[in-house]
């Protein structure tokens, strides 16, 4: 070698604060991430990988300097595309009826009144089945607390196409469930 | 239909400009068509919330509902089912073999004795022992033979060399 040498300039603020950030949104939206890919049909080790993948790919990104605008879709469309890599079991929750043994959130006076809740529920389930991908994926991750341009960036699709495709699900579904 | 009733979810996220917010919100006070809607719109949406969490629960607290079991047993069934088809098939699909016309000969009568076993084997329908046909034979007397050489009995030349006469005795009382 040379007598020449290379100067390494590590920008360690830069990377401590990239650090904090990382941190703090894996704190805020780890659950969240977790419940989308969960209701996408990845079971918890799958979606547990996807989530740490993509707050690596979250730190690398922050890393190298990236744009840290709507870093929430950012990190959604992140998880989403790995979803999709897992297209095998990509429609076994959605798509098909929830069982029995779905657990429903337990705030039911009575059990007339839990019976009628299970009914509905049922009835919701079926009806979810008669939805489009696009229209499933859409009322999901409103359902995570995604505005509709946050996930027009997720899906790669316009926000009042998410408009669109809101409206029409939920009319759907309260059309379907009788409600 | 109400011309705001396209409007109604994304008033209800909160996705309408201020203005048009406003207008939805007064139109909605004024229209029980439209608060009707809003109305299954929330619950509609509520539920969904609760299937979403239930599916999340159901997830993390292994009650998940199972991947539709698949049927291992199928297509071992279904290949035999191909297998006996094609075995069947080949079967009909053959000739019929021609087989050679061989004339066996007569079976040798059984022996008495094996008869007669066969038969002392069934003892309901057992036959007397004085009504079987015994075989007749008469005992054959012991027979001495004994060689006269030729060379013996005729001058030399006129019988061929190694010629002799063999005598059978029987010794009778």
């Amino acid at each position: 070698m040379s007598g020449d040498s290379v100067r390494l300039t590590l920008p360690l603020s830069r990377f401590a604060a990239t650090n904090r950030e990382a941190t703090t949104l894996f704190g805020e939206l780890r659950k969240p991430l977790l419940r989308y890919l969960a209701c996408l049909g990845l079971s918890p080790d799958e979606a547990q990988d996807v989530v740490q993948d993509a707050f690596l790919s979250l730190h690398r990104h922050l890393t190298a300097g990236g744009s840290q605008k709507n870093i929430r879709s950012w990190l959604f469309r992140v998880a989403h595309n790995q979803a999709r890599n897992h297209q095998t079991s990509y429609h076994r929750r959605f798509g098909d009826p929830l069982g029995p043994s779905t657990e429903l959130p337990p705030d039911e006076a009575t059990p007339e009144r839990a019976l009628l809740e299970k009914e509905k529920f049922q009835r919701l389930s079926v009806a979810i089945r008669t939805l489009t991908e696009s229209e499933r994926e859409c009322l999901l991750l409103r359902a995570t607390g995604l505005r509709y341009r946050e996930i027009g960036e997720v899906l790669g699709i316009a926000t009042s196409t998410v408009a669109d495709t809101v409206d029409r699900a939920i009319k759907k579904l309260a059309e379907k469930s009788n409600v | 239909m109400c011309n705001f009733s396209g409007k109604l979810i994304a008033w209800l996220d909160h996705e309408l400009p201020e203005v048009e917010a406003v207008n939805v919100e007064w139109h909605v006070q004024q229209c029980a068509e439209c608060r009707q809607s809003v109305s299954a719109y929330q619950e509609i949406s509520v539920a969904f919330l609760g299937c979403y969490m239930g599916c999340y629960m159901s997830c993390y607290t292994g009650t998940m509902p199972a991947r539709p079991a698949r049927n291992r047993w199928g297509w071992v069934t279904a290949a035999c089912g191909i297998a006996a088809a094609i075995l069947l098939a080949i079967a009909l699909s053959r000739r019929p073999v021609e087989r050679l016309a061989v004339q066996l000969p007569p079976p040798p009568p059984a022996p008495m004795m094996a008869y007669e076993r066969q038969v002392s084997e069934k003892p309901a329908r057992r036959v007397p022992r004085r009504s079987i046909p015994r075989p007749q034979w008469t005992p054959v007397e012991p027979m001495v033979e004994i060689a006269f050489p030729a060379d013996a009995f005729f001058p030399p030349g006129a019988v061929p060399a190694g010629f002799s006469f063999i005598a059978s005795i029987r010794f009778q009382e």
